[in-house]
């Protein structure tokens, strides 16, 4: 028996119900969904929590309102970093399915965030359109990881909260061949204390990745309660 | 050539912890070896003035807890309280002054040398310890003791004085820094530092090895050294219990 919570269930049926062209004759996702949430259980204890907090609404609306406003600024990217993209249960299917991404590299520091990402794009990892690549983005540059699949077209950072200002990221980078579109989200709620970089508004958050092309600036109030902001530009 | 070294800035510990762990190296230590500390206030012969150089990094703001200005003591061009530079085959042993020596410190100069040592903190849960480990928070190592031979720790101070404003930033202690790029919980015996072995040292806030000795404000005399320090007090703060135990 799974001890799933009741936000995760829900937020798993959302997410599976907001994309039946994808998954209405296709039951390899649920099965790989079931069998991760099983595995972490079983071999992952200690994550259940933080799969639980990876798997809410909240965690999907905003995964979504990335792929949104990706399709509303008509952007195809093909290859697509994710800066610390955690388990990335929600956020590598629908950029793979919704927006025809060809792959997606998601650059985490965490081992076992690796392990139950895999179990969770199990059938991307097999095709070679996912992989989760373990390093810590502000101290090692990752630009020499297009000599694999390509430039990237998007990097993606949904936990700016949790890291030192995207400049330092930037200047690491500065090889990347490509200009990639950077997607940004964070917060300005500090209560918690992994929250070392927290921004009053998506014009802060733009200030700290020194974007100078803003394609688009937001905020949503998310189910939680949450407030996030996110930018999209060069 | 053994060194001894300890460190001392602030008011949070009195002049006399140092007297006392110079007291006890010298009755617990049955090889030669020299005693240094590193203070913002050198008057002996034995002190070494403290640099300052990464002081402007340091948010006390943040609420970090950060002895930042252990990190000088990796320095592969350390002066000694002589002026001179240790020689090249010099061994170094810190020691927080907050700890109780219960056996012959000459273990700690024996160890091989392939690698630093440094506390594995055994009373630790290893999985709360990955769990938190993206948070930057519950380290599975312990600064209170590290082992290393000259320039060993090279690696460490040039990696600090290379990024000090993303290190100050991101980790919010020396331990976790330490534990964050220098260690690896899944892979513990791959790091560029090793820990401990279990029975060596354990904690008198904290216990011994989880799960199974986790008892609190317990001596085990069959281990070599006993830490008192509590990251869970506040910065600058110390509460002197320790010296009922002297």
């Amino acid at each position: 028996m799974v001890d799933i919570s009741a936000e995760s269930l829900v937020a798993t049926a959302m997410f599976f119900s907001s994309s039946p062209e994808v998954f209405f004759d296709d039951l390899r996702p649920a099965k790989e969904w079931k069998q991760a949430f099983v595995d972490t259980e079983k071999h992952y204890t200690h994550c259940c929590r933080s799969l639980a907090s990876a798997t809410t609404i909240s965690q999907l609306e905003s995964k979504k309102w990335i792929v949104n406003e990706l399709q509303n600024l008509n952007l195809e990217p093909k290859v697509v970093g994710l800066l610390g993209g955690w388990y990335s249960n929600f956020l590598t299917p629908l950029l793979l399915e919704k927006m025809k991404v060809n792959f997606i590299w998601n650059f985490e520091i965490d081992r076992d965030a690796k392990d139950i990402s895999y179990k969770f794009n199990k059938r991307y990892k097999d095709q070679e359109k996912y992989q989760c690549h373990i390093t810590d983005i502000m101290f090692k540059e990752i630009w020499r990881k297009e000599e694999k699949y390509g430039a990237f077209d998007v990097l993606i950072n949904t936990s700016c909260e949790h890291m030192f200002p995207m400049r330092r990221f930037r200047e690491l980078n500065t090889e990347l061949s490509g200009n990639p579109i950077y997607v940004l989200q964070s917060t300005n709620e500090d209560e918690y204390d992994d929250h070392i970089n927290c921004v009053n508004g998506p014009e802060e958050l733009a200030e700290q990745a020194e974007l100078t092309d803003i394609m688009y600036s937001g905020t949503k109030i998310l189910d939680s309660g949450m407030k996030r902001f996110m930018v999209i530009g060069k | 050539m053994n060194n001894i070294l300890c460190m001392k800035w602030g008011d949070k510990y009195d002049d006399s912890y140092v007297e006392k762990l110079k007291e006890q190296c010298e009755a617990n230590c049955s090889v030669p070896f020299k005693f240094w500390c590193f203070t913002d206030k050198p008057e002996k012969d034995w002190h070494i003035p403290i640099p300052t150089i990464l002081d402007k990094f340091y948010d006390k703001d943040r609420g970090f807890f950060w002895a930042y200005r252990k990190c000088y003591m990796f320095r592969p061009d350390l002066i000694n309280g002589d002026g001179k530079s240790f020689p090249d085959n010099s061994k170094f042993l810190f020691l927080d002054l907050d700890v109780i020596i219960h056996q012959d410190l000459k273990y700690f100069f024996d160890l091989p040398n392939d690698k630093p040592w440094i506390v594995r903190g055994w009373w630790n849960d290893i999985h709360t310890v990955k769990q938190n480990y993206a948070k930057h928070k519950s380290t599975p190592l312990n600064s209170s003791v590290i082992v290393w031979k000259k320039g060993q720790m090279m690696p460490v101070w040039d990696h600090v004085l290379k990024h000090p404003e993303v290190v100050f930033f991101t980790s919010p202690s020396l331990d976790n820094y330490l534990a964050h790029h220098w260690y690896d919980p899944w892979k513990e015996d791959d790091g560029f530092l090793q820990g401990f072995p279990q029975g060596d040292i354990y904690s008198w806030y904290k216990g011994n090895v989880f799960p199974h000795d986790m008892e609190k404000k317990k001596i085990r005399e069959d281990h070599k050294i006993c830490l008192f320090n509590n990251s869970t007090q506040t910065e600058g703060v110390n509460t002197d219990e320790i010296k009922e135990l002297w």
